[in-house]
């Protein structure tokens, strides 16, 4: 069910780029790790966040867990549905599950990043360790 | 004998040594300034050691405790968790028709029929004990007089062999600020709490602004908390403080930090604005300011008799709670020390004692304290942040309240469990809880701290299940990475510095 069209990063968060606009969120095996997500604390908008740093906490009933941003940039867009509905991130973690959008300061960055294939594969190495 | 040598008659004391000698005791004469959590507690000690005790009181027995403070933010605390619960009931299956909602005069009739039952309590104790309550307001004419001023404007003086200064302390106000007591409020105007204003932006989110955040927010004020530090509750550790300002985000309690409140202006609208540091301004509706609190040390006479103040207006004590004065003590937030009821209360326990001519020393060594926000916070010893700035070599064990079937079973998941140990003797240095009852629980890491015990004792005592106190039973564990209910480290995504294992961090890092 892991979309072709984005990019995954290591610790489980997804990137869609349209042209300079990159859509974030976490991917359906970090959904299913958390469990059922009660919480979502999002940046604010104009917020800085790095590659490779925590963009964002969700709570879940289970856990609460970092998402690492797999991009550079500043946040243009939140998602506010998941203010009062988070469950959103468990039942559509790639369509209306987003988290935010981000305006990126260096597109090569996405190079670094995992296509589908290679996420699952990654998930695979994962699983058997 | 000994206790007729020390003491010094000033020239103006119309009572001399031989009036002692004809009442023919040993018996001390012991005046306490103040009948707060610390004056009240002294004076039921020396008078249990057989000493004649007279409290003098210018307000009400138990002082801020009791009427302004811990006990009137506590029970408008339970009327908003109270309110939560029912806004809640639908999670628990419990039906509730009609509109929820609240009645302030019935919130405020309770909290003064609570506190007016606590004051008749505290009376009483004293009565019991032989101590004399002089209501009116003390001073010290010497070291062997207190005056008291009552209210009709008589004058007594009441001959001491020992005085103990209890005068406690006030909320701290900004210059400037047009306060009026209704919308521009001090922690004392805020516990009479006559309206929840629409909208109210706290300056100061320390314990008191943060209590008072959840409490406004409770009863449908929009908040806005307005901090000088980088971090609200600045003083609990570190991983604690971001628990509270992620609540704070959910319960939609804006936090600004980093920021002074450099103006107030009123409008016309009954709305006021309030401008910041970093520029920015907040329209709002009422404002509490919550920076501190001043020492009452001011007119009672300390100057002319030369006791010693420092810089904030302390009345500087050793820890035997002496002043530089013979026969002159101290006790409470008077003298600036860490500003909690039960260490006013300790002191006074030292202090009777050494008027007595015992020896008692105060240890500050194990103090715990709770918050009281939504969730509760319980804490004892070092933070994390003080481990680290002393170069400790220490280790944390962690363990989230969302990993025990009670906080589930309750609905009331939101917690940590944290426990930091030296990390070559294994020795606890702090324990740091928030969630449900942690106010309580932590008694359980004062215990082990006072006896001086380690993560792994501590983790070995059996702990009954199904309680919130296994969290603490976990995170002990935790420490060596032996946690059982928790799951193995790299098994959730980013399972990042929340999660369970060792922290060695050498010093100097």
């Amino acid at each position: 069910m892991n979309p072709d069209d984005i990019k995954y990063h290591r610790d489980h968060s997804w990137v869609r780029i349209e042209g300079k606009r990159a859509t974030i969120g976490i991917s359906d095996f970090a959904q299913e790790q958390l469990g059922d997500i009660v919480y979502v604390d999002l940046p604010e908008v104009d917020t800085e966040v790095d590659a490779d740093s925590e963009l964002s906490e969700i709570e879940s009933t289970k856990a609460t867990s970092p998402v690492v941003s797999p991009i550079t940039g500043t946040v243009v867009e939140v998602n506010e549905d998941l203010a009062d509905s988070p469950e959103i991130i468990n039942e559509d973690p790639y369509g209306n599950g987003w988290l935010v959008v981000v305006e990126m300061s260096d597109p090569t960055e996405v190079g670094d990043l995992m296509n589908k294939s290679e996420y699952e594969k990654f998930l695979k190495e994962e699983e058997e360790k | 004998m000994e206790l007729f040598l020390e003491k010094k008659e000033s020239v103006n004391s119309p009572f001399s040594i031989s009036a002692c000698m004809r009442e023919g005791s040993m018996t001390v004469k012991l005046t306490i300034i103040g009948a707060g959590p610390g004056g009240y507690v002294a004076a039921i000690r020396a008078a249990q050691k057989g000493a004649q005790v007279t409290v003098v009181e210018g307000a009400e027995v138990g002082g801020t405790c009791l009427n302004w403070g811990c006990i009137p933010t506590k029970t408008l605390i339970a009327s908003a968790e109270a309110l939560e619960r029912t806004r809640r009931a639908g999670e628990y299956g419990v039906e509730v028709s009609g509109t929820i909602g609240f009645n302030l005069s019935r919130i405020l009739e309770r909290k003064d029929k609570i506190v007016s039952t606590q004051i008749k309590g505290i009376r009483g104790l004293l009565k019991s004990r032989g101590v004399t309550l002089m209501e009116g307001r003390g001073s010290l004419v010497s070291n062997a007089v207190v005056r008291v001023e009552k209210k009709d404007g008589s004058i007594i003086d009441v001959r001491s062999d020992k005085i103990i200064i209890a005068t406690g302390s006030r909320p701290a106000k900004l210059a400037g600020f047009p306060f009026d007591g209704e919308r521009v409020m001090t922690s004392d105007d805020a516990v009479q709490l006559k309206r929840i204003p629409k909208s109210i932006l706290i300056v100061g989110a320390g314990v008191i602004g943060s209590e008072f955040a959840f409490i406004y927010r409770a009863f449908g004020a929009e908040v806005t908390l307005a901090e000088l530090m980088p971090h609200a509750l600045s003083t609990e550790d570190e991983e604690l403080s971001g628990i509270i300002e992620r609540e704070f985000k959910k319960a939609k309690i804006k936090l600004i930090t980093n920021v002074k409140v450099v103006s107030v202006t009123k409008g016309p609208d009954n709305m006021m604005t309030a401008l910041l540091s970093d520029g920015r301004e907040v329209r709002t509706e009422a404002i509490l300011v919550s920076i501190g609190r001043s020492m009452n040390s001011e007119d009672i006479g300390l100057e002319a008799i030369g006791v010693n103040k420092g810089s904030r207006g302390e009345i500087t004590v050793n820890g035997r709670m002496e002043t530089n004065v013979a026969g002159i003590y101290a006790i409470g937030d008077v003298t600036g020390n860490a500003m909690l009821a039960h260490v006013a209360s300790h002191q006074g326990l030292v202090a009777a004692e050494n008027a007595l001519g015992n020896d008692a020393v105060m240890d500050y060594a194990v103090v715990p304290a709770g918050i009281f926000t939504m969730p509760e916070i319980g804490s004892v010893g070092m933070r994390e942040q003080q481990v680290r700035e002393k170069g400790i070599a220490y280790r944390v064990g962690r363990f989230p309240f969302r990993g025990l079937g009670k906080a589930h079973a309750m609905g009331e998941i939101t917690g940590l469990a944290k426990i930091i140990a030296d990390a070559d003797t294994d020795k606890i240095l702090g324990v740091h809880l928030c969630g449900a009852h942690a106010a309580d629980l932590i008694h359980e890491g004062a215990l082990a701290m006072q006896m001086g015990a380690t993560s792994e004792q501590l983790g070995q005592m059996i702990h009954a299940h199904p309680t919130l106190a296994e969290a603490v039973m976990e995170a002990a564990e935790d420490v060596h990475g032996m946690a059982i209910h928790t799951i193995k480290p790299g098994n959730l995504p980013a399972a990042g510095p929340g999660s369970e294992g060792l922290d060695a961090k050498p010093g100097g890092d």
